[in-house]
């Protein structure tokens, strides 16, 4: 099977609701309705390689890169993936605890204060390419650090021995 | 009413209020609609339920079940929603939480759903019940997993310190510890004794020109250095031996627990990571155990020694040589806590290239095949210059400490050397020439045990990080039913059901949904559907490798969780699709988990196998020796050779997954006739692709994105013209058309 790119504003994207698009193709006149944006490389790539998946999980389209589209379709896809992906900025760590080789961790995000469990910060924690830091609790919920070298003074001390 | 966390009882009350009847359970979110960390919350009743957000107008939603034509968990990356399609076509999402609350959820779905098609029923309720009880199988204290609701937790039963948990190992080494310990007393109390005697040779024999004395003197020092030195020796042997002891019981143990640990600490630790811990981390503790249980005792009782030895001869001048102590106290305190977290980082570097290591030497094949050597090179020089990087960063704090130390040691000595000195030159009658060289060897001597004790910071917190890891293997929940049920000698019927079985790897994504199934003893069945559909899962779940599944699996009427594992485990064949030989001969491979077999069992097994043929052919036969992950046959023979292994089980149920999806038509044959052979009279699953060897099933089950969507004899699916039909016709149409270009390339 060919993967159908879109390159251009060759597409009409409108939304559907808070997590699905509906597509038209101006060149065929092709709707698909109630697809679901899902990025290709969601840690890596950003927005970039955004495949358009219906409800019965086959992919209807891929789009090549979110600047190539028309700043209307731009922004339905915008909102849409910022609905789906849920990976909240940790900005400020305020403690760390542990007990019985469980810790919590107590952090400030950007999507609000948050407490989490870390089962393992040697399999929990991954340090990516530029000092950013991809931490996953043990309820495999996902958090970011952009730039771990940014925090503040005690954050850092927090983290560092983890990294 | 249950609830999987607490939520106000304003909110509850004001729900109750609102719905007007009983409410049975709760699911408990933690987002807003908006995305944002936020209490949210749907509590059910029999036949409503009512939503609170706060981003709700009017903060409270109220549904009716009738009104609600589909209920479901719809996972997003690392958030879920539960969401609801009205009967109007309109879908809404009803409450927003992370995947904390997901399973909870999942449970609240599938009851909506329940109560939609059948009415209410208990039954229903109590299998969200059941979901609330694994979510409680938690350690109220630690919160870690427990192996079944109510189980006592490994962890804090009898929790003790990290050491005393490692010193289990010490205790049995504990009489030869104690001779080495003897004999350093010894020596060192042996080596208190010459700077003693300095001091009477500069002061008395040699001003008094006492040759014979002298050679008193020189004669007694001399045997005493004999003494010494074959006691250092013999406690030096005694002390590697006794190491070697405590060193190889805990790789042992290390080793053993590994091979019981589940299947699931092997997803997320890396194999690279576990071989670094029984290697590298439990030398790093024999060092430490050895400094502790040794050197530390003989150097703190030397230390003790040589104080007592000092304020004796000179109580002011042994006060001013313990000046600097107190500095190198909290120095080392000070030095401990910065270098913890730097031989942390230090030892993820290490684990990192272990892991590496441990990928790409057995893999070094396929970096060939595919001219990749450069590429690894580089990546594992990229890891060597981290590691490099972590290590230059903790030795600049290593270097100084002990420098620091040493130097301030020399400023004992040289506050000595002045005070001392001083009072020597003004012929004070309390210090002579003699009793300071005596004193200054003393205080040298002195600080050796301060040195020891301030550098053992360092090595303590290398250790502390080891022993953590190694721990993390010991304290790991085990794979829990070795042992029960030890009477049970009987073979299995072989009867399966799966009720009501949903699953998934992690709360992201639900591999398995509602998986209902029920197997008779003999059975052929084939499980058919699209890679990634769950086939292998079902099989994961029936051979016990994850035990965290909702709903039941027995077997013969049994609950699968309630039979000893190794006596189960032991009723199973299971030939998978990349069998796993071992660096051993091919009879021990054939023979592989049976102990006392009889040769002639292995031929026998062999030849129902269809490897007799092609084993008796090599110039060892059974005494080949295979490499490593069976170097030496080809993919068809090990399969054959890993069949004659499920032969010899003798099981009374049989797993096949995907047999034959790696070998040629002919080799296929073959192993298919072994096969055939092997399954007659045993309850036996097969997952295939080519669903032409499946002839032999009396039951097909198809199973499509974690869900079982056709179960039955072939004859009635293919009549019923659903998604095995399409498989078999989509099958025979290629099969057709590389049978026509085989014709045509051989015309």
């Amino acid at each position: 099977m060919v993967l159908r790119y879109i390159d251009g504003p060759e597409v009409r994207i409108t939304a559907n609701d808070k997590i699905f698009v509906d597509i038209e193709f101006f060149h065929t006149g092709e709707k698909y309705t109630c697809l679901e944006v899902k990025r290709m490389f969601p840690i890596s790539g950003g927005d970039r390689y955004l495949a358009l998946i219906d409800e019965d999980g086959n992919e209807q389209a891929m789009i090549r890169s979110l600047d190539t589209l028309d700043k209307e379709s731009r922004n339905v896809v915008k909102n849409c993936l910022k609905e789906y992906y849920m990976i909240p900025r940790i900005l400020k760590f305020t403690k760390m605890t542990e007990k019985f080789n469980i810790w919590m961790w107590y952090a400030e995000t950007d999507k609000g204060n948050v407490v989490f469990e870390i089962r393992n910060h040697i399999t929990a924690v991954k340090v990516l390419y530029d000092n950013r830091v991809l931490i996953k609790d043990a309820n495999d919920n996902r958090y970011e650090i952009p730039d771990y070298t940014k925090l503040d003074r005690k954050s850092r001390k927090l983290i560092l021995p983890k990294l | 009413m249950f609830e999987n966390k607490h939520i106000d009882t304003s909110i509850e009350n004001k729900a109750k209020e609102l719905l007007n009847s009983e409410i049975l359970f709760a699911v408990v979110g933690d987002l807003t609609n908006e995305g944002r960390y936020g209490e949210s919350a749907v509590f059910f009743t029999e036949n409503k339920m009512c939503a609170y957000d706060k981003t709700f107008d009017g903060l409270y939603k109220v549904y009716d079940y009738s009104d609600i034509e589909e209920a479901k968990v719809k996972r997003l990356y690392g958030n879920a929603i539960f969401r609801v399609k009205l009967k109007t076509g309109r879908y809404e999402n009803v409450i927003r939480f992370s995947y904390a609350a997901a399973d909870i959820a999942d449970a609240a779905a599938n009851f909506i759903e329940d109560v939609n098609s059948y009415g209410y029923d208990e039954e229903y309720f109590l299998a969200v019940k059941s979901t609330y009880d694994k979510m409680r199988s938690f350690c109220p204290k630690c919160g870690r997993k427990l192996a079944h609701p109510g189980a006592p937790c490994i962890n804090c039963e009898g929790k003790k310190k990290m050491f005393s948990k490692l010193m289990v190992y010490v205790k049995p080494e504990m009489k030869g510890l104690i001779v080495c310990l003897v004999l350093s007393a010894l020596t060192t109390l042996m080596s208190l004794v010459p700077p003693y005697i300095t001091q009477r040779l500069v002061d008395v024999i040699i001003p008094g020109k006492d040759k014979s004395g002298l050679l008193h003197v020189i004669i007694f020092l001399l045997g005493l250095y004999i003494v010494q030195h074959v006691i250092t020796g013999v406690r030096a042997f005694m002390l590697r031996t006794t190491g070697d002891k405590i060193i190889a019981n805990l790789k042992k143990d290390i080793f053993a627990k590994a091979q019981y640990l589940p299947m699931r600490f092997y997803d997320k630790t890396s194999t690279g990571s576990v071989i670094n811990r029984i290697n590298s981390d439990t030398t790093n503790l024999q060092n430490f155990v050895m400094k502790i249980s040794q050197e530390a005792i003989v150097q703190f009782f030397t230390m003790i020694g040589i104080i007592g030895i000092m304020m004796y001869m000179n109580w002011k001048m042994a006060l001013l040589s313990l000046i600097p102590v107190p500095i190198v106290a909290i120095i080392a305190r000070y030095f401990g806590k910065l270098i913890k977290p730097k031989y942390m980082r230090l030892w993820r570097r290490n684990s990192a290239i272990s892991t590496m290591l441990a990928d790409n030497i057995p893999g070094v094949r396929v970096i060939k095949a595919f001219s990749n050597e450069k590429r690894v090179i580089n990546k594992f020089s990229n890891y060597i210059d981290e590691w490099y990087r972590e290590d230059r960063a903790a030795g600049v704090y290593a270097s100084i400490f002990p420098t620091a130390i040493t130097f301030l040691v020399t400023c004992g000595s040289v506050i000595i050397w002045y005070f001392g000195g001083s009072r020597a030159i003004d012929g004070n009658s309390d210090i002579t020439a003699g009793l300071l060289v005596s004193f200054i060897t003393y205080a040298t001597m002195f600080y050796n045990p301060v040195n020891f004790f301030a550098n053992l910071s360092d090595t303590y917190q290398n250790t502390l990080t080891s022993a953590e890891k190694i721990l993390d293997i010991i304290d790991a929940e085990p794979e829990h039913d070795f042992g029960k049920f030890k009477n049970n000698n009987d073979a299995l019927m072989g009867k399966i059901e799966f009720k009501n079985v949903n699953f998934s790897f992690d709360r992201s994504k639900k591999t398995l949904t509602n998986i209902n199934l029920s197997i008779e003893p003999g059975d052929i069945v084939g499980i058919v559907g699209t890679t990634g559909s769950g086939k292998s899962t079902l099989i994961n779940l029936l051979m016990r490798y994850y035990d965290d599944y909702d709903g039941e699996i027995l077997v013969d009427g049994k609950n699968i969780k309630d039979i000893d594992l190794e006596y189960y485990r032991s009723q199973i064949g299971f030939v998978q699709q990349e069998p796993l030989m071992f660096k051993d001969t091919v009879f021990n491979n054939i023979a592989y988990g049976c102990s006392d077999v009889h040769v002639e069992e292995v031929l026998h097994a062999a030849q129902v196998a269809n490897a007799h043929g092609f084993i008796s052919k090599m110039p060892d036969a059974y005494d080949t020796m295979l490499g490593e992950r069976g170097i030496g046959l080809s993919g068809g023979e090990k399969q054959r050779v890993s069949i004659a292994r499920a032969v010899l089980k003798n099981p009374g149920i049989l797993i096949f997954d995907e047999a034959t999806a790696a070998v040629d038509s002919e080799t296929e044959h073959q192993i298919q006739g072994a096969i055939e052979r092997l399954i007659t009279g045993r309850t036996t699953l097969m997952i295939a692709h080519r669903l032409s060897t499946l002839r032999k099933a009396n039951k097909i089950v198809v199973v499509d994105k974690g869900e079982i969507i056709e179960c039955g004899p072939p004859e009635e699916l293919m009549a019923k013209k659903g998604k095995y039909y399409k498989l078999v016709q989509i099958q025979s149409m290629s099969e057709q058309l590389l049978m026509q270009k085989a014709d045509e390339n051989f015309e």
